[in-house]
């Protein structure tokens, strides 16, 4: 893909044009151009590969505080004629939103960072046959770790993205950048059972996915994952592996972090931002400018700078993500934490940290006496988010630890449990470890009490 | 268009593809949101692009674009023999897909109100007036409202090196409603309508939307919130269970619907949403369900959000049994996850979310078809059991045989008779023990209803799926599972 910041500045200034002509009182803009390509294992071998090249040009016509807004997968001028005013129809006959007192006037954005940085050229360059390299690589040496190992199965992708968010009070923002994935899933078989393990890696640079690194370490989860043994359901130790905190951090941050689940009644933290709710060893928060993030930005989806956001310090729960709409509403001032999806919008904190610690999991498994070792969840979901309550299931390796060892691994478990209940106490914390396996910065943990609601018999 | 197709077919071929399909698809929706009094979405999406699908020495390689311009579809197509063969390297043996007529011809689901001629206005005032009387129904208690409307059309053109040329035009419409209650010192309580997740969609025009009567439920609707919040929480224990239909549709999408989808079957999903108990040696053998459970994947039946006349791949719509009398006995389809199992043909099953997307095996109308029973007369017939309705909360274990599911709200039923409203309630269970508890399914509330919700696949997609479904009843069912997560009440 080859950037062109001057295209998009051209269809931008075009947009907010016709806007203006159409009688609109304030505009926004925003242009996307992605080209993505993905690699996709199955059974051992390359069982889907695609290419996708996308432009899309979103436009918001604010009249006094009607809005209307269209999403458009074209460029050319006549199109995108049309979808402003298109915009601007709805605008008209749109009812007033009380909330809405302006967009974002003109940003400074952080120097701290440089968007030439954001961007690797070997993701640039990658090709099919360097994916079809990896893909080969990533079989082999999963399959040389056990005779026992049967699929390999997982993605191989990368990404280049282009990003313009103008509006008519000055705001431009201009980013760009690339990043690349790999994750995979290792099967085994015996005869008698089957197992799985996983393990995952993100880089902004294609070339330097660890790419052997995540197929041995997958396969060696799948190869100790026979024996496999049912687990009574109850409350347990629990020893969480750098992903399994991640997706909790993610449903963690959806539900209850959002101003918008706060603001509509939907956040665990409703009337408890101050409170101490977590161990004081937890401190978690959101910063898009940490080079040790995969991820770094700018701005959000509005164009609005994009700003650490404390979350939880010492335990205490310090801050809501906002963006401009939400927080007109509270009378604070946006922390540049919109996201956009689908024609709608929401702040979101996606660019996650949880400070880490001095232990690590082999101290953690010496420290338990009755608890799970868990590589990743699956299929979570909020059951109630006012009350913190989410389940999910265990998936690609789990293992029963006693007395400071590893015992055997363990059918799939369920887990029920309020966060405010299992994170309130934290036993150990670990240091970070080298695959970024997840796209939060995120330490394995160990807490002292987990619930399990359900164990698969057979 | 067609020579545009023909253009790339051609390149396709010269490149070294043994096959090639191309579509150009436009996309239009329009997404109406209101959230307490506010517009939360008002959008009009149009997408135009293509995606080309190869074989190429051996391999299957798709690419897109946004772009459709002859040498945009020239530099694709050239891209998408290359990623095939690429793909090809690595395969043991070539992919095989099983026969399909190729055909020229041309279908359009059909609608008495087009659901784009309908002006933008009409649809807001409606909504806003929903919200409003929500709202005005108890201020003080019903503090967060939202109403929904959705219209979506494609336009799809398929051609293949095989001479097919089929172009189709598909529309659905719906919408709904929610309401959340809270009063102090209990848990906010949400009661939705028709049913979850904005409401319920129909492969049909504007009419469909009008016909759901939004305004003529806002007070039931409310009045349930509110009674929620005073209700007593669901019991933990063993018991008869009856689901109605706004929660037996997830019940079939995520328990036969996804289990019953060959490429999952056969490892493509592993690393994903999952694999299936499912497994071909069992295909004729497993007992999935009692006597009374007939679930069948049908592309054919009208206005379900799985109708189409042909799928993504050229294969016409048709109707599959998936379990007949309670016994496993077919699957949801390609032509190439056919091939493999050596199915004679495709369910025609394959379908994809976006134009630059590759078409994956998705449910079509995943029905479970009418029983004997009316749902008065199952209520009848149960001494003490409690009944469920309106899905909030899943979640289903990767090989599909483990689940659990929240539902908005519940009754206890006691003699025969509807009882106590019960907030919070949850089920879990296991596939075939579930379905195989099943006694009574009823006929006259048998809706087909609709979800645009289904994700799946690497890069995700979102597909609509349609799902027909009654009230039915199921036995020794564990109801209320979050009892131990609900007792930590005290902690902050
Ligand atoms: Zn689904």
């Amino acid at each position: 893909m080859e950037f062109n910041k001057e295209l998009l500045l051209e269809k931008g200034q075009f947009v907010l044009k016709e806007a203006e002509k159409l009688g609109a009182t304030q505009a926004e803009v925003t242009i996307s151009m992605r080209n993505s390509a993905l690699t996709r294992l199955a059974n051992s071998i390359i069982d889907q590969n695609v290419a996708e090249r996308h432009a899309t040009v979103s436009t918001i016509i604010y009249i006094g505080k009607k809005k209307g807004s269209t999403s458009v997968e074209v460029l050319d001028k006549d199109s995108l004629k049309q979808a402003i005013e298109q915009a601007a129809k709805i605008a008209k006959i749109s009812p007033e939103n009380k909330d809405f007192k302006s967009l974002p006037g003109p940003q400074k954005y952080s120097t701290e960072i440089s968007i030439e940085d954001f961007v690797s050229k070997n993701t640039l360059n990658a090709t099919p046959e360097q994916r079809a390299e990896f893909a080969t690589l990533a079989i082999d040496s999963a399959h040389a770790i056990d005779k026992r190992i049967n699929a390999v199965a997982g993605a191989i992708s990368h990404i280049a993205v282009e990003n313009l968010i103008m509006n008519s009070l000055g705001v431009e923002a201009y980013e760009k950048g690339t990043g690349s994935n790999v994750n995979l899933t290792v099967l085994a078989e015996d005869g008698k059972e089957q197992t799985a393990g996983w393990s995952a890696d993100n880089r902004k640079d294609f070339t330097e996915l660890h790419i052997q690194e995540v197929a041995e370490k997958a396969a060696r989860k799948a190869a100790d994952g026979f024996g496999m043994k049912y687990l009574e359901p109850g409350e347990y130790e629990v020893i969480l592996e750098p992903a399994a905190v991640g997706g909790l951090m993610f449903f963690m941050s959806y539900f209850g972090f959002s101003a918008m689940m706060y603001q509509d009644y939907i956040s665990f933290l409703r009337d408890k931002i101050g409170d101490k709710l977590f161990s004081e060893k937890l401190n978690l928060w959101d910063d898009s400018f940490d080079k040790r993030l995969v991820y770094q930005a700018l701005f959000d989806d509005e164009g609005y700078p994009k700003s650490k956001l404390e979350m939880i310090t010492k335990g205490v729960v310090k801050n809501l993500a906002y963006d401009t709409l939400t927080a007109d509403k509270d009378g604070v001032k946006s922390t540049g934490h919109n996201a956009k999806f689908r024609g709608r919008s929401m702040p979101f904190p996606g660019n996650l940290l949880i400070s880490d610690g001095n232990s690590n999991l082999d101290e953690m498994i010496a420290e338990t006496k009755n608890g799970i070792l868990v590589t990743h969840f699956h299929y979570q979901n909020a059951v109630n988010p006012t009350k913190g309550i989410f389940t999910g299931l265990t998936r690609d390796g789990a293992w029963y630890v006693k007395n400071g060892e590893i015992q055997y691994p363990l059918r799939t478990l369920r887990y029920t449990d309020s966060v405010l209940k299992f994170l309130a106490n934290i036993d150990l914390i670990g240091k970070y470890m080298d695959l970024n396996d997840t796209q939060a910065k995120v330490p394995p943990m160990k807490l002292p009490a987990f619930t399990i609601s359900g164990s698969q018999k057979e | 268009m067609r020579d545009l197709t023909e253009k790339a077919l051609e390149t396709c071929s010269k490149e070294g593809a043994s096959y090639a399909d191309i579509r150009i698809v436009t996309i239009k929706d329009e997404d109406i949101s209101i959230k307490r009094g506010n517009i939360q979405a008002l959008n009009i999406t149009n997408i135009k692009g293509f995606g080309i699908r190869t074989i190429a020495n051996g391999g299957l390689g798709f690419a897109g674009s946004y772009l459709v311009t002859p040498e945009e579809i020239k530099r694709v197509a050239k891209l998408a023999v290359r990623i095939g063969k690429a793909s090809g390297a690595t395969r043991k043996k070539p992919i095989e897909f099983v026969d399909v007529k190729a055909v020229e011809d041309s279908y359009k689901t059909p609608f008495k109100k087009d659901p784009f001629s309908v002006p933008t206005e009409e649809k807001i005032e409606i909504l806003v007036e929903v919200d409003k009387r929500l709202k005005e129904y108890n201020p003080d208690v019903i503090k967060m409202t939202q109403s929904d409307y959705r219209g979506h059309r494609e336009e799809k053109i398929f051609a293949s090196t095989e001479g097919a040329y089929i172009t189709q035009q598909i529309t659905f419409a719906g919408g709904g409603f929610s309401c959340t209650a809270i009063s102090p010192g209990t848990q906010p309580q949400r009661r939705s309508f028709p049913g979850s997740f904005r409401g319920n969609f129909s492969a049909e025009g504007y009419e469909y939307f009008e016909s759901l009567n939004l305004l003529e439920n806002v007070e039931k609707t409310a009045k349930e919130a509110i009674a929620l919040t005073e209700a007593k929480a669901c019991p933990t224990e063993k018991t008869t269970l009856l689901i109605d239909g706004h929660q037996l549709m997830l019940q079939i999408h995520e328990s036969c619907g996804h289990p019953t989808e060959l490429d999952r079957v056969l490892g493509t999903e592993a690393a994903f949403a999952g694999t299936s108990f499912m497994t071909p040696d069992l295909l004729g053998k497993l007992q999935y369900g009692s006597e009374h459970v007939n679930m069948v994947a049908d592309s054919t039946s009208l206005t379900g959000l799985g109708t189409y006349g042909y799928d993504d791949e050229g294969v016409k719509a048709k109707k599959v049994d998936l379990v007949r009398e309670g016994l496993f006995v077919g699957y949801q389809s390609s032509r190439e996850t056919a091939a493999i199992i050596g199915l004679e043909e495709s369910s025609a099953g394959m379908r994809a979310d976006n134009p630059q997307k590759l078409p994956l095996v998705r449910m079509v109308n995943i029905n479970l078809e009418p029983g004997d029973w009316k749902r008065d007369e199952i209520i009848a017939d149960t001494k003490k059991g409690i009944l469920m309705s309106t899905n909030k909360s899943w979640s289903i274990d990767d090989k599909r045989l483990n689940f659990q599911f929240g539902t908005e709200i519940a009754w206890e039923i006691v003699n025969g008779e509807i009882s106590n409203i019960i907030r919070s309630p949850t089920y879990t269970a296991i596939t075939p023990e579930f379905w195989g508890s099943m006694d009574a399914h009823s006929k006259d509330d048998w809706k087909l209803l609709g979800t645009p919700n289904c994700g799946k696949g690497q890069p995700g997609q979102v597909m609509y799926v349609g799902h027909g479904c009654g009230t039915a009843r199921f036995h020794n069912v564990r109801v209320g599972i979050t009892k131990e997560a609900t007792a930590t009440d005290g902690v902050q």
